[in-house]
Parts: structure tokens; C-alpha cells; sequence
């Protein structure tokens, strides 16, 4: 097997405020137009009525018949519908799916139903905790959910580490293959705007008035929560049966004196996602590269950097960069291309800025030769 | 992960049987064990059931307990790796951690206040999210190189020590700390009773009449380095880790797979990326928690694919510490083959027909330069390393 | 309500039966394995469910099991224990 072969994106499965499955990203990317729906979240004083970018998983149903969901919560079914969607995108033969191997990204993991469990004792009593509940709030319940529906039997991980979930898991991801762990690895990185969470996020951020969400104004707050799942079919080269693009290299850590090691020019897609305090340090970063960002399509959350990473692969596969959301870059240190421009070389590299200095560098790459379309439009 | 073995040049260890990894181990060969109903919380349950508190710890108030438990044996492993903040400064060191509660947003307080319908103080939160272990170690040692939050359950601290050596291997890092942290907790506790899969007495492994798990805490770390980091540092290895397994049941939430697929496929794996055969193998420490379902699926496959091969659990000194659990059972592992004796599998008295194979009864001498660590996870994940003595 | 009628009520609620009405559940029929189709986790959450909504605890499993025969025998079993209080 050799070592230095590509990992290949074989099919991609979204799910999110733009919609589900890959035509709608597309679709939300091409017109650009920002769309977020509204949240009522209860507060100690009254109901508030936040924007946020929720997903709808009533699709899964397509895949997976009612009678089996009745015990998932709301996060695994999005993670089960964001992996039959990538299953489906690839046409992936179902003999294949005993051997894949299955790696979910999360930077909060199941909150909903960890609620629901706390709820369950604060309510009724420490001996009417509802075990259901329990097992299905172990982080891990929704790889393993997937691994039970897909009868898949090899490796499987779940990583939780805020916004350095994505780019660490898939880091893994492409060991796996290159080791020759699994054949296939579906990775998927899903998050939900549970009641817990959207709470979280309106005690820790700055409730400024309504406004689009603009992540290149760096000196604002615009921030809007959002969820979903947003999952990869992985392959080596000489395995895939098509792809949209390359996996080159994904990377977490701290950055060396000289700053973080951004690959030579392509595009950057920055998870700069409207929080004034990693905004700044984006822009940091940023400074003179060629930059884009979409997370106005789908909102801020820690699985962003995986829909960032679809972007990416629909832009390498189309060979035009898609326009980014929001017009307002006056202050932003960078070029952002305008929607249709070339894509200008044969990467693009994906940031996660996440605390004490860390980062998550993700690059994608063209692929050259003959690897083949499957991917189908839905 | 097969190819070159990867160093073990420092461990550090603190649960129930001691606050590192040596008083462990004595209290280990003394056979000495202190379940106890928990003391640092309290449950309406009308009976308490048994526990493995790390007494005496104390966590400072601005970490969560599980990543001070990470930190402790962090440290402990670093000094025992004879590993300056220069030479680490001059690396590239990656932390791999495993985890449940050090990966849970959301704590009972902050819930309460919530759910009521006032306005919670945040500071549980803002724990939380400066707690990540894995952060919290990196930020300790001012470390650059990668960064991973395992959760998968019960093999977390097995995964994070395999995924780390994967990194090695790969040249993503020059060294890496790697391990893994749980505490003991209100709501672990009440979940894992209200699946009735905990014993109410002192938990028996592998035995008859075993009832069900105790719950533990505490937390082990490992310095692992590639050969080149222990030529240029003149540093030594404690032992090797020469493979890493992992496959899944697909089969149930909580339940096992009964015909044990998973695990059979996982120790094949990492036997096969270590480079031994099972004929090497000194001995097992196996996951044993004492549920009935864990102890006969896994007992059964060592019955099959390790016939003869001693095996205990150290559950029965430490209590199931979940995310910890594969990471202690690593290090205790490796200390056992330094040692070449492994400790009596505490709790068993009975043996059980329809496992087919008892874990040793008394501290026994072992030979061999092989052993396994295994552990299986809620969600089917079975994971296993393989250890080499230096 | 009878306590049959009661019973499948809670069990299509709590155990989130969505595509079932009461009316779909054959009193006679297996709760496990076949009939319902119910799993060792519905069972551990069939024994909290005795004892949120009918306050009744059962100690173990082995208990649980030889009361879950069947809906009719669960509901001969609730009114036994609520009988001996």
C-alpha cells in the first residue's frame, strides 16, 4: 500500500440552515443569499426570539424507517441523516458498508438529550432517571447508531474538543486509510442547537441588535448560532470509485513564532464566524492572503470547519470560487474573490482559530487524473 | 500502526488503589481494594452502591476535577520521562486524551437553576470551557503539536493511547502525551444505575455470581516518543507500544455483541500491527468490568483466540473509571510486564461454567515480553494495545 | 381507563411508540422479542417507567423480566402490587 497516496472525498451528505443534502449547499453557496430562521429560547426572563440556522432531518425518513428511530434524539438523527446522504452522493455499494470505518466530530457532543436526562432526575427523583436517555447521551451513541443501522464493523471514534473537533478527527481520518485501518472512512461532523446550548450561547455573547451576520467585520459581534451534520465519504485514490477533490493534510496545534503555516495561494476558507474576539485574530492571520468565508450559510458552530471543507470540494471539483455571503469586507486586510473568479491554483486550505492559540489548518486539493463522477445531484 | 514500536518513556497514574502510578501498584500486589459509597456526592437512591473515589484529591476550583486528575498524572508521567520544558519546547509534542465527563456541556447546578426558570450562574460553564484536559495539558507544557478529545466511552483511554502512537508513527508529532481522565460524579452515577448494570456489593469480575460494575475515577497519562526523540534526547523506555486495534460490535447501545465479533477482530488487528502472535502473549488485562454480559462475551473470546493465557481485571481495585479505564489498565499493564508479576484478579472467588476460563487468583509471576490491554465500550467499540517490555 | 388501557397509553408515550395507537397493541402479544419487539433497554426503562407513573419498584431484572410477559400480564401485575401497596 503506498503510503504517500491521496485520500480522496468521495461523496459529501449536508444537512443545515441552507438545507439538505449537496444541491442545496450548492445551491445556498452560488446565490449567497443569507437566510437564518428564528430560535424561541426560553431565558429566566421570558422567551427570547434569537436568529438562528436550524437543520430540518425530517428527509431521514427516506433512508430509515420511523419504527427504528423511535429511541434516537435529535443529534443522531442528524448524524444518520447527514451519512446516508454521503453514502447515497457516492452511490456507495451496501456491501461496502461493513468495512467502513466511522469517525463523528462534535464540539458539544449530544446536549439535547444530556439535558433531557438531567431533566429526567431533577424532575422525578435520582431513581427515576430514564436509562434511554442515559445511553444515548454517551458521546458516542451517534457514530455507534450509524455503525449498528450501517452494520459497520470497523474502527470507530468520536472526538469532542470545541472548535479543534474537526480538523483533529479528520487528521485521524486520513491515517486510518493511510495505514490501511479501514477501506472507507465516513467522517461527519454534526452539532445541535439544543435549548442548553442556544441558552449557553446568550449568557456568553453579546446580544447586539439584529443584524446579518458579517464574520469580516471584525470589529462586531454578528454571530448567529446554527447546527447540522455535514458528512465525508473518505477513500485512497486507488480505491475511490470518484471524488470531488483531495484530502491533502489536516493539521491541529499551535502555531510556531513565525504564525500559523498557511500553504501557498489558492484560497483560504476562514471559519471566521461572527464572534468579535476570534474575528480580530482572524484577521491577523488573514493578512494579504486570498479569503473567503461561508459561514453566514450555515451559521456559527464548531462542525462549521466540515461544511467550510464541502465548500472547498465543491469549489475544487466546479474549479470557481463561490461569492462570500455579505458584501461588507471594507475592513478585512484580504482579497475575498468575487463569486465565479478562479479558483487560482490547485488548493484550498480551510482555518479554525480555537483558544489558548490553537488552530485547525484543513487542505483540500484538485485532483488530477482520471478518478471518475458519481456524484449524483439530488 | 504497524512498524516501528513506539516508546513509553514516562507514565504517571492516580486512582482509588493510589495518588500515582507506584503506590497503585503496591496496593495492586497487596490485593488490597476500598469500595466505599460515595462520599464527595449524594443520591435519593435508597441504596448506595459501592465506588472508587480517588479520596484525598482535591481539584482546584477553577478546573474540572477530571482534568485536574489529567493534569496530576500528566505531570507525574513527564517528571518519570525525565522530560525538561527545554527539550520539550524543542519538540513537536501532540496531547491525546479520553474522556466522558471532561467532554460533557452541562452540569447539574447550571441545569437546575435553569430549568427553573432563573438565571444560573455561569461559572460552571466558564469551567467547562477552559477544562478541555487535553487543553489543559498543552497549556501546561506549552505544547505545539496536535490536539484530540477522545469519547468513545468505556475505550476512550485505550483509543487515545493507540491514536497517538498512530500519530508518531506518522510523523505528526516527535513525542506525545497521551492517556486519558474521568471523575466521579452525581450523574454518572444515577445513569449508570438507572441501567441497572452496577452492583450494589464490591463488583466480582469474571465471577459467577457477578452482579455488575462499580464506578471509579482518576486519571493516567503516558509519554510516548518516537526512537529518533529517544537517540537525540538520551531518554530511556520505560516499554513499548508495539500495536493498536479497534473494530465495532454493530449491534446494540449498551449490550455487546454476543458472539464477541468485535473484539475477536480488534485483537487480531493489533496483534497483527505489533508484529507478535498470540503464542507471545504473557497476559491480558482484560476490560472486566463484572457485568454479566461483559465478562461472559469477552471471557468466551479469550477462552477461544487466547486459550491459556493469564488474564486479569483491575477493576476490581479501581472500579470502572470510563474514560480512564484503558489508559490505568495501559500503564498497569506495562508496569506488570517491568515486573514480570501480575496482580490477583480482585473480587473473583467463583469460577463461571459459561465463561469457560477464571482470571488468576494470586499475584503471579509472568514470562514473556507481551501483554494486551482491552477495553469495550457502550456504543460496541472494542479497542486493544499491545505492550512490549523494553 | 382500565389499567390495560392506561398501560398502552404510557407505553406508546414513554417509550416513544410514534407510528402506534393504543389501539395497535395486542394485549396478549410478547412485549420482547417479538409482538412489541421490545430490548434490554426498554426494560431497564420499563422498570423507571413502574415506578414514575405507578410508583411501584421492582429491584431487579430478573423480577422486571417475569412481570413484562405481556401487556395483560404487566397489567395484572401493576394491580397486584398497587393491591398490596
Amino acid at each position: 500500500m503506498n503510503g504517500t497516496e491521496r485520500i480522496v472525498i468521495e461523496g459529501i451528505g449536508v444537512v443545515g440552515g441552507f438545507g439538505c443534502g449537496i444541491s442545496d449547499l450548492s445551491r445556498a453557496l452560488t446565490e449567497a443569499a443569507f437566510s437564518p430562521g428564528t430560535f424561541d429560547l426560553s431565558t429566566g426572563s421570558g422567551t427570547v426570539r434569537i436568529p438562528a440556522f436550524q437543520a430540518d432531518d425530517s428527509r431521514l425518513v427516506e433512508f430509515i424507517p420511523v419504527r427504528t428511530l423511535r429511541r434516537i434524539d435529535r443529534f443522531s438523527r442528524l448524524a444518520l441523516l447527514g451519512s446516508h446522504l454521503a453514502l447515497a452522493d457516492a452511490e456507495l455499494p451496501e456491501a461496502e458498508r461493513s468495512r467502513l470505518g466511522i469517525i463523528i466530530a462534535s464540539g458539544y457532543g449530544p446536549t439535547g438529550i444530556t439535558y433531557a436526562f438531567l431533566k429526567s432526575f431533577i424532575n422525578d427523583g435520582d431513581i427515576c432517571a430514564s436509562p434511554t436517555y442515559f445511553a444515548n447521551s454517551v458521546h458516542n451513541s451517534a457514530a455507534a447508531h450509524i455503525s449498528i443501522q450501517l452494520g459497520a464493523m470497523g474502527p470507530n471514534l468520536t472526538v469532542t474538543h470545541f472548535h479543534l473537533s474537526v480538523p483533529s478527527a479528520l487528521a485521524t481520518a486520513r491515517l486510518w486509510l493511510a495505514e490501511g485501518k479501514a477501506q472507507r472512512v465516513l467522517f461527519g461532523a454534526v452539532d445541535e442547537l439544543s435549548e442548553l446550548i442556544g441558552y449557553v450561547r446568550y449568557r456568553t455573547r453579546d446580544a447586539g441588535p439584529a443584524v446579518p451576520m458579517t464574520p469580516l467585520r471584525t470589529e462586531m459581534e454578528t454571530s448567529i448560532p446554527g447546527e447540522g451534520a455535514a458528512f465525508l465519504l473518505l477513500a485512497r485514490e486507488s480505491a475511490a470509485r470518484c471524488g470531488y477533490c483531495a484530502l491533502d493534510a489536516s493539521t491541529t496545534g499551535c502555531p510556531p513564532i513565525s504564525g500559523i503555516p498557511l500553504p501557498e495561494p489558492g484560497l483560504l476558507v476562514l471559519g471566521a464566524d461572527g464572534c468579535r474576539e476570534s474575528g480580530r485574530r482572524y484577521a491577523a492571520v488573514a493578512q494579504n492572503a486570498r479569503v473567503a468565508c461561508y459561514t453566514p450559510l450555515y451559521g456559527s458552530m464548531p462542525a462549521g470547519p466540515a461544511f467550510d471543507a464541502a465548500a472547498a470540494a465543491l469549489m475544487l471539483k466546479g474549479g470557481r470560487v463561490f461569492p462570500s455571503p455579505g458584501a461588507d469586507f471594507r475592513d478585512f486586510p484580504a482579497t475575498v474573490p468575487a463569486g465565479g473568479d478562479p479558483v487560482g491554483g490547485d488548493r484550498i486550505s480551510c482555518l479554525t482559530l480555537a483558544g489558548d492559540e490553537a488552530y485547525g489548518l484543513t487542505t483540500l486539493g484538485k485532483l488530477s487524473g482520471t478518478t471518475g463522477e458519481c456524484a449524483k445531484e439530488e | 500502526m504497524s512498524g516501528a514500536p513506539i516508546a513509553i518513556t514516562g507514565m504517571g497514574c492516580i486512582c482509588a488503589a493510589g495518588g500515582n502510578l507506584s503506590d497503585s501498584m503496591e496496593a495492586l500486589l497487596r490485593g488490597e481494594r476500598h469500595p466505599a459509597p460515595p462520599m464527595r456526592f449524594a443520591s435519593d437512591h435508597p441504596i448506595p452502591h459501592p465506588v472508587f473515589e480517588a479520596v484525598g484529591f482535591e481539584e482546584p476550583p477553577d478546573l474540572l476535577r477530571t482534568s485536574a486528575f489529567a493534569l496530576h498524572a500528566a505531570r507525574e508521567a513527564v517528571a518519570d520521562a525525565g522530560l525538561d520544558r527545554k527539550t520539550l519546547g524543542s519538540l513537536r509534542v501532540g496531547v491525546c486524551v479520553g474522556t466522558t465527563v471532561g467532554a460533557v456541556m452541562s452540569e447539574e447546578t447550571f441545569c437546575r437553576g435553569y430549568l427553573a426558570g432563573g438565571v444560573p450562574d455561569m461559572a460552571p460553564i466558564h469551567r467547562i470551557l477552559r477544562s478541555n484536559p487535553a487543553d489543559v495539558i498543552a497549556r501546561e507544557f506549552d505544547l505545539s503539536g496536535p490536539r484530540q478529545t477522545v469519547v468513545t466511552a468505556c475505550s476512550s483511554g485505550t483509543d487515545a493511547v493507540g491514536i497517538a502512537g498512530s500519530w508518531i508513527r506518522a510523523g505528526l508529532c516527535d513525542a506525545a502525551i497521551a492517556g486519558g481522565a474521568d471523575e466521579l460524579g452525581r450523574i454518572t452515577y444515577i445513569g449508570f444505575i438507572s441501567l441497572m448494570i452496577t452492583d450494589d456489593s464490591p463488583c466480582k469480575p469474571f465471577d459467577r455470581h457477578r452482579k455488575g460494575l462499580n464506578l471509579g475515577e482518576g486519571a493516567a497519562m503516558l509519554v510516548l516518543a518516537s526512537e529518533r526523540v529517544l537517540r537525540r534526547s538520551g531518554i530511556r523506555a520505560r516499554s513499548f507500544l508495539l500495536g493498536y486495534g479497534s473494530a465495532s460490535d454493530a449491534y446494540h447501545l449498551t449490550a455487546p455483541r454476543p458472539d464477541g465479533a468485535g473484539l475477536r477482530s480488534a485483537i487480531t488487528e493489533a496483534l497483527a500491527t505489533g508484529g507478535v502472535s498470540s503464542a507471545s502473549v504473557a497476559f491480558v488485562n482484560a476490560h472486566g468490568t463484572g457485568t454479566p454480559d461483559n465478562d461472559r462475551v469477552e471471557g468466551r473470546v479469550l477462552h477461544d483466540i487466547l486459550p491459556g493465557v493469564p488474564f486479569l481485571s483491575t477493576k476490581g481495585y479501581t472500579g470502572h473509571t470510563l474514560g480512564a479505564a484503558g489508559a490505568i489498565e495501559a500503564v498497569f499493564t506495562a508496569a506488570c510486564l517491568e515486573i514480570g508479576k501480575i496482580p490477583a484478579n480482585a473480587g473473583f472467588e467463583t469460577p463461571d461454567p459459561e465463561i469457560g476460563v477464571t482470571p488468576v487468583r494470586e499475584v503471579t509471576t509472568v514470562e514473556g515480553t507481551v501483554a494486551l490491554s482491552e477495553s469495550l465500550a457502550f456504543g460496541g467499540n472494542n479497542s486493544v494495545v499491545v505492550l512490549g517490555k523494553a | 381507563m382500565t389499567t390495560v388501557e392506561k398501560l398502552k397509553m404510557i407505553l406508546v408515550e414513554d417509550l416513544n411508540l410514534e407510528e402506534l395507537t393504543p389501539a395497535d397493541i395486542y394485549e396478549n402479544a410478547p412485549l420482547f422479542g417479538e409482538g412489541l419487539g421490545l430490548d434490554s433497554l426498554d426494560a431497564v426503562e420499563l422498570i423507571v417507567i413502574m415506578q414514575k407513573r405507578f410508583g411501584i419498584e421492582i429491584q431487579n431484572l430478573d423480577e422486571g423480566k417475569a412481570a413484562f410477559q405481556s401487556v395483560h400480564a404487566l397489567a395484572s401485575y401493576i394491580e397486584g402490587r398497587l393491591k398490596t401497596g
